[in-house]
Parts: structure tokens; sequence; C-alpha cells
């Protein structure tokens, strides 16, 4: 398999991870959390998408949509439920919370979702993107054997869509607005007339949103399964981390570095190691805590 | 405000007492005990029921050791180690890759026993200084982070490198000294949990005082506030080095007499559950007093034991259970934080939760 291909993986998994790792630093940067338990919101949404895709069944762009507002639905309910009652506390009883809800939802996934894995049916017509050439039909001839399939273009064309949307929503409207100051000084925010329990509601929301679009398109990578979002939740913590923690930004940037180091690390690694990819993203993260151990630049600039 | 204003009243004026030194004698006895059972034609018959009590005492006693060693890092010094459980694998698989014989997969040396724990030990304080020394400077959610993702790198290493650490089986064959002298499955399971229990008691006194002692003043000064500790002259990193080396040592010592137990090591006695475990025990007794941690300990553990029983009557599957049981897990650390944040023994002013 050539580099190139490994490039065209490394996109993808960032493309994912991308989405996946802005609403986990929105989090981190407006709440002043790390949630662990954000995987799991993953896996929510992925799950909601597979069922409405099979069991309805609905297209596949309307079933992603639905994950899209199931994730957001779970995480306002369960961050009004379990977090913002605590959320004077400080961030390590936040963070230890998180951990045990994470163990909670996973377990309550795999008990009610049953442990095999489902796939979201992308061969059947009902699931074919009709608009889309199938490029998987043949190697392309642009970079020798490049294969892509429409499931690839599917996945890098929704996170280029996630950041354009991103971007207007933190740059031209009140709320994304209100959030940046939120992330910038929360009590200047607050006296400046900021309603900062709504900004966080909303915070939860979008973070919840992108959360179930990553579950999707994670699921019509692999599968979905009742760890799905577990075993990603590291190298989305490695991607907002490396990008700067609390910085949307610097997530994107930070996912696909993770993204394309997880695939060119396969191309080094013998066969069968697969499972390793957990230990490198964990890896990247520890090193990048090394040299920055305060573990993000606004954070100092805001505790100067 | 003054300095002595912003410490918690408790640090200046808390005197050693008597609990270390009856626990100190606690432990030599159970020491000897086991001994007698041990090494003398002295044997024990016990009713099949009692077994599962004294599997889950056994696991309490080496989980005890783990939540001593977590408070002292914790509770004492405030360092948040949510990867504590790596600590415990790592003397664990010390231990088993240098003694075992003949593991079926993995490396397994052969050596003496004792040689094999003294080095897992070792091993696990060393790993504790190589990740306090990267990740005790940073914040506290950050080094949790670090600690976990430690945990998990060396999770996935145990479990992928099959010709060093033997895979998802783990290494067997790991000599069971106990057993071996005992004979019988009735007197090592009662001359092990005797002696379990009496490293426990030991351990429970060793750490008591450390931190009775002015050692364990300037621990718990770090923790209430660092900046005001370090400006007295104390090098902070050194003492919160001290605490986390100490810490995993300790759960080096677990996980190497588990190992000894069990005969075998695998990824799956080596969870994150553990961790949570440890973490719901000390949070839920109180952090900060040795007693308490290991009273919480003893209460999630208890439950533990309930739900053994009560799978035998649950309408369930095992791996449904298993489920709910973790589920449970999960929101009882919820519960814990949200209700009871100093714990149920825990000294509310001294952990500086009402702040």
């Amino acid at each position: 398999m050539g580099l190139a291909q490994n490039v065209v993986f490394g996109l993808v998994t960032g493309s994912y991870i991308a989405i996946a790792a802005i609403g986990f630093t929105l989090i981190y940067g407006i709440v002043n959390m790390i949630n662990f338990a954000y995987g799991e919101y993953l896996t929510i949404g992925a799950f909601v998408g597979v069922l409405s895709a099979g069991m309805l069944p609905l297209p596949l762009p309307v079933a992603a949509l639905v994950a899209m507002a199931g994730g957001g639905v779970a995480s306002l309910v369960l961050a009004r439920a379990f977090f913002t009652p605590i959320n004077d506390t400080g961030p390590v009883p936040m963070l230890l919370t998180s951990i045990g809800l994470g163990l909670a939802l996973r377990n309550l996934i795999r008990l009610t979702g049953g442990r095999s894995a489902r796939y979201f049916d992308t061969e059947t017509a009902t699931y074919r993107f009709d608009g889309l050439p199938d490029l998987a039909v043949g190697p392309v001839d642009l970079l020798g054997d490049l294969f892509v399939t429409s499931e690839q273009l599917v996945v890098v064309g929704s996170a280029v869509a996630v950041f354009v949307v991103l971007h207007a929503m933190l740059t031209r409207t009140d709320v994304g607005i209100a959030m940046r100051a939120m992330g910038d000084d929360e009590s200047l925010a607050r006296v400046r007339g900021i309603d900062t329990q709504f900004i966080r509601d909303s915070v939860w929301v979008v973070a919840g949103v992108l959360a179930g679009l990553a579950g999707v398109l994670i699921g019509i990578q692999t599968n979905v399964s009742s760890s799905t979002g577990f075993s990603h939740i590291l190298q989305i913590l490695a991607a907002a981390i490396l990008g700067g923690a609390g910085s949307p930004y610097g997530a994107i940037a930070g996912a696909y570095v993770i993204g394309l180091v997880l695939a060119l690390s396969t191309a080094f690694l013998p066969a069968g190691m697969t499972g390793i990819s957990t230990a490198v993203a964990f890896f990247i993260l520890v090193v990048v805590l090394l040299v920055k151990p305060s573990g993000i630049a606004g954070q100092e600039v805001r505790e100067a | 405000m003054s300095v002595g204003d912003r410490l918690p009243e408790s640090i200046g004026d808390r005197l050693p007492d008597r609990s270390g030194d009856s626990a100190l004698a606690l432990g030599g006895v159970l020491v000897v005990l086991a001994a007698l059972f041990v090494l003398t034609p002295i044997s024990a018959t016990l009713p099949g029921a009692l077994y599962v009590f004294l599997e889950v005492a056994i696991l309490f006693a080496v989980y005890g050791i783990l939540v001593l060693g977590l408070d002292l890092q914790y509770g004492h010094t405030g360092l948040v180690n949510f990867g504590h459980v790596v600590f415990f694998a790592v003397g664990g698989y010390t231990v088993a890759m240098l003694s075992a014989e003949d593991p079926f997969a993995g490396i397994g040396l052969g050596l003496p026993w004792p040689l094999a724990l003294v080095a897992g030990i070792v091993v696990a304080g060393v790993l504790g200084a190589v990740v306090g020394a990267t990740s005790l400077r940073l914040r506290d959610d950050f080094l949790a982070i670090a600690t976990l993702a430690t945990a998990e790198i060396f999770h996935s290493l145990f479990v992928n490198f099959r010709g060093v650490f033997g895979g998802n089986t783990g290494i067997l064959g790991v000599p069971q000294p106990v057993k071996a002298l005992a004979g019988d499955t009735d007197t090592t399971l009662l001359a092990t949990l005797l002696l379990f229990g009496g490293a426990c008691a030991i351990t429970f006194a060793v750490v008591t005082r450390l931190t009775d002692s002015p050692y364990g003043r300037v621990l718990r000064a770090i923790r209430a506030d660092e900046l005001v500790t370090r400006s007295v002259g104390k090098s902070t990193f050194t003492y919160k080095m001290q605490a986390f080396v100490y810490g995993a040592a300790l759960a080096g010592l677990a996980g190497g007499l588990f190992a000894l137990y069990n005969g075998a090591v695998a990824p799956g006695y080596f969870t994150i559950q553990v961790t949570v475990t440890v973490w719901i025990g000390m949070l839920l007794g109180g952090a900060s007093n040795h007693r308490a941690v290991l009273a919480g300990l003893a209460v999630i553990m208890g439950l533990r034991l309930l739900s053994r029983f009560a799978l035998g009557v649950a309408p369930v599957s095992a791996d449904a259970f298993a489920s709910i049981r973790l589920i449970f897990v999960g929101l009882v650390l919820v519960g814990v934080i949200r209700y009871r944040p100093a714990g149920i023994w825990g000294d509310e002013k001294e952990l500086g939760v009402d702040s």
C-alpha cells in the first residue's frame, strides 16, 4: 500500500476526529471541564443513526440529521442532570463525574444495544450516495494506485461543511460571539449581560450535535458498537490538547495531525498491531503535555 | 490573610495517635498466624459457602494496599492520579515475567519469586518516577488525563505484544508460594487472607507513620496551597515526586502479591475498573484519612460481594449482569462526588470542598 493511500486514510480519520474534537474543545473552553464521557455521546449518535437508518428506514443523510439531533438532546439532558449541578466544584470533580458517567453510559448502551457490531448498509440502493461518482470502482490514476471511496469523500466533505458552518457561527451569530467571549473571560462576559447558563446550554447542544455526526461518520467507515466512542475518545482528547485545548481551530489542526500520524504509523508497525493506535495517540498526547505543561496557551494568558 | 488562616486547621494540630502502632501489631500477628498455617502441618477446613467471602476479602486486602498508596498521592498531596492501575499492573507483570516457568505465552524467566517481588516494587516505583517527572507539573485535570493515558498505553502494550506480555492470555505459570507450602485449597485461602491482611495492616502502619510525621504535614500543606508551601522554602516538586513514587511502589507491591496469589496475570485483571474501584473507595470513605479510605473500599467491595450473590438469583445473563454492575459503579462514583464530596468519614474542612 502506497504512502499516498495512507495519507488518504489519515485525512479521513482526521476529518471525523476533527468534528468530534471541536465539540470536545468547546466544552473544555467554555464549561471548563474535560468531558471524558464525550466518547459515549459519539456512540449515542452512532446508534441513533444506525437504528433510524436500519429500522425506519431512512435515507442515510436524514438518519445522520436524526443522529445529530439525538446527540444534541442527549448532551443537553446529561449536562443538566450531571454537570450543571456541580459546575462550581472545579475541574477535578467534573472530570471524575464524567468518567463515572461514561462508564455507566457505555455499559447501558452495551446492555440495551448488545455486544455485536452493527453496520450502516451503505451497499443497498437506499443508502447509496446517488449524486456522487463511486471512485472505489477502480484505482484513480492520479498518484499511482490510489483508492478513494464515496464514503470517504462524504466524511471529508462533511468535515469541511462543519468547519464552514462553525466558523460562520463563531464569527457571525450572537450566540457564537458570546461563546468566544465566555471562553476568553467568563466573569467579564457575565458583566456585559451575557446569559452564561444559556450559552453553556448552547455549547452542550452544539457539542452533542457534532458528536452525533462524528459517530455516524465513524459508523459509515467501520461499524457501530458500544465501544465506538470510547475507542476514539483518546484520539479526540489528543487532538484537542495538541491543538491547544479550548481552541476550535487548533482542534481541527490537531485532529489532522493525529489522523495522519495514526495512518502513517500503521505503515511502519507490523501487521496485527492495529490495536496499538490508542497507545500512539496517547503517546502523542503525553509528549505534547510534556512540551507544554500548562496544556494551553490561552489558559496561561488568562491566569497571568 | 495570614498563611495560618489559609491552611485548614487540622493540619497544624493533627497529632500522631496510636493507630499506626496497633496496625503494626495486628499486621505482625496476622503474618505469624499465616506462617503457622503455611509452615506447620496445621490445616484449615472451611465450609464451601465461605469461599466467595475469602476470595473477595483477599482482593480487598490487595486493593487496600492500592488505596493506601493512592490516598498518599491524592488524599494527602492532592495528586490526581487516575492511572493507578498501571502501577498495579506493572508490579504484577514484572513479578510474572521474572518468576513464571513455562508461561505458555510471553516471557517467563523462572527466577526465584522473592527476587521478582522486590523487582516488581522497584519497577513500579521507577515507572512512578518517570510518570511523575513528566506529569507532576501539570494542572490537576491534565495530570489525571496524563496518568490515565499512561495506563491506557500500557494496557494496549500488554494486549498487543504477545511475545513479551502474552497478549490477552497473559502470563501463566507464576509460582504460588502459599499454595505450594500450604497444600490444600482451604488452608491456602485462609493463609493467603491472613498474609495479605497482614501486609495491608503493615502498609497501613507505615503510611500512617509517614503522614503523622512532619513530612505528612508538608504533603497536606501542598494540597491545601502549593504556592504558600513553596514560599516557606519547601521544594514542593520533590515532595510530590516522593509521594507519587511511594504510592506507585505500594501499587507495585499489591500487583506482585496478586500475581503470586493468582498464579497468572492478564490484561483483564488490570482494567480502568480497578482505578475506578479504588477511587470510589477512597472518595466514599473520605480521602486523607487512612481508616476512612479502607472503610470506603470495604463498602464498595461489600457491594461487589452482594452482587456475586445477586448474580445467582438475577434473571439475566452473566454478561448483562456485568454491564448492570458497571452502570451501578459509574453512578456511585457520580453520586459520591455530588452528594458526599468529602466522603462518609472525611473531614470537609481539611479537603476544602466547601470553598
